[in-house]
């Protein structure tokens, strides 16, 4: 009791000039604006960094030390927090005195007046450079990773490949064998050529299109936000896996829902999750031989506001201590497993605000499921 | 003695195939009919027909293997010419010693499969 109020009156005996140098030197890029947001105020420390006087800082001067790029953003935001009447915050790079330019969290707080109109805003931007850097080198290395194991799953899918592949090229060249032997027929069967060239070209289409889908889906590249409809890129994945599935003896059903809403997010990295738990229930069921080998693909609205996708076998089903390591970096049951898909599954869908999750059914197997939000428009 | 105008059964599930098949087999001088499943030849008068078999190996329900051992269950001696888009040399001779005419592997030229069909009525 007694040393608190020797505190207290220790600090209100602090003098204006105290509390003008503890302002200017604390170190933070402190300021003021006044109630139509105008700057009223900043620190020593904030001159110092940007190398600016007061008077150079004043009306829009403020600005001028921020990347180009983070203007319209931060007067977005500046004007969204004066409407809202509220703390708030923005991003932006500013440019210090060293001509770098580094990326800060600009925070500002409102001060009431009696009848709730606001009459001041206070605010403070803290250096987040390093942590921005960390961000963009894990966002790096998850999509790395993505990548790897997609490779790696591509060996899995080799054989596929060469199908997808080889039907098409089976189609171009018996079209045009036939299509020669149609022309060199005497007299020429011109209409019966046309047909077969014609399917020519088709065909060649075809098998570009195989190639398209393969160099999307195993070219490293950035992460991508865009609307996905959930239900045809899981028709993709189907379609890529089909005959790795019948080789393995395996019977796919698609349980789509209609007019599914949209996620966000990137396509190829969900189309990655969905293959990866397909061949996950592929290779649960493979010493399976006394039921028929099944794989039930759904997709469902989940609400509010998700959609789910559930892969279910009819396999060797999750023991209970496997069933919470599962999403572990190298846990592995299998044999010839790293023990990373899964976990780079759950990277993928927990950097898509979504949830993965595996239970036993109540009959043979387990069912391995994801949930996402669904798109909206204010979504980047 | 080869005969002159044989009747083929082509059996696969790719419709690119059983379009583009038949117009060659004509070509080569043949009748043709062409199956989406082993179980709709099996089902048609086909069977009865077919002087050899053009089969895919992969289809789903029957697989080509299947079909070939329902033949000989049944006892229908009908010459095959397997073919596949996801084969090898390795498995071409396996089939070949376990009774098939060829095993021709996707994309094959249009000799080829004169050739195969040749060697296949030569021996039904």
């Amino acid at each position: 009791m007694e040393l608190e109020s020797k505190d207290t009156s220790a600090a209100a005996r602090l003098s204006e000039s105290d509390l003008i140098q503890f302002i200017d030197m604390i170190p933070a890029l402190a300021w003021a604006a006044d109630a139509d947001g105008l700057p009223a105020f900043f620190n020593q420390y904030y001159l110092d960094y940007v190398g600016l006087s007061r008077a150079q800082m004043m009306g829009d001067g403020w600005a001028r030390n921020l990347h180009p790029d983070d203007v319209p953003v931060i007067l977005a935001d500046w004007a969204a927090i004066m409407a809202s009447r509220r703390e708030g915050t923005s991003q932006a790079r500013i440019r210090g005195a060293d001509g770098q330019y580094r990326w800060f969290l600009f925070r500002a707080n409102p001060l009431h007046g009696e009848n709730g109109d606001v009459i001041r805003w206070y605010g403070v931007n803290t250096d987040i450079e390093d942590r921005k850097r960390i961000e963009e080198a894990l966002l790096n290395t998850r999509s790395q990773l993505a990548h790897m194991t997609r490779v790696m799953t591509m060996g899995q899918l080799t054989a596929s490949i060469a199908h997808e592949l080889n039907q098409p090229l089976a189609g171009i060249i018996t079209n045009a064998g036939t299509c020669l032997r149609m022309l060199g027929a005497e007299p020429p069967n011109v209409e019966g050529a046309l047909a077969t060239a014609r399917r020519t070209i088709r065909d060649g289409n075809r098998a570009s299109e195989v190639i398209a889908r393969l160099r999307a889906l195993f070219t490293n590249r950035n992460t991508a936000a865009e609307p996905i409809d959930l239900n045809a890129a899981t028709q993709e994945v189907i379609a890529l896996a089909s005959t790795e599935l019948q080789r393995a003896n395996v019977s796919l059903r698609s349980r789509l829902t209609e007019s599914l809403p949209l996620v966000t997010g990137d396509r190829i990295q969900l189309q990655q999750v969905i293959l990866n738990l397909i061949m996950n229930a592929t290779e649960a069921m493979s010493e399976i031989d006394y039921r028929p080998r099944e794989i039930i693909v759904t997709t469902a609205r989940e609400e509010p506001g998700h959609v789910r996708l559930s892969v279910q076998d009819v396999g060797v089903g999750l023991d209970a201590t496997a069933a919470e390591k599962l999403f572990t970096p190298f846990y592995t049951t299998k044999s010839a497993g790293m023990g990373i898909g899964l976990s780079v599954c759950r990277s993928i869908v927990e950097h898509h605000r979504g949830r993965i999750w595996a239970e036993n059914n109540v009959g043979p197997g387990a069912t391995f499921l994801f949930s996402l939000p669904v798109h909206t428009d204010d979504q980047p | 003695m080869m005969r002159k105008r044989a009747f083929i059964a082509v059996v696969d599930d790719d419709e690119s195939v059983r379009e583009a098949l038949p117009d060659l087999i004509r070509e080569l001088g043949h009748e043709v009919s062409a199956f989406s499943s082993a179980e709709a030849f099996l089902a048609s008068e086909g069977l009865d027909l077919a002087h050899c078999l053009v089969v895919d190996i992969a289809m789903p329900g029957m697989s080509g293997l299947d079909l070939q051992q329902e033949l000989t269950r049944r006892a229908r001696k009908i010459p095959i010419v397997f073919i596949t888009a996801h084969g090898d040399e390795d498995i071409r001779a396996r089939l070949r010693q376990r009774g098939a005419v060829e095993c021709l592997l996707k994309p094959f030229s249009d000799t080829a499969l004169q050739d195969a069909l040749t060697l296949a009525l030569g021996s039904g």
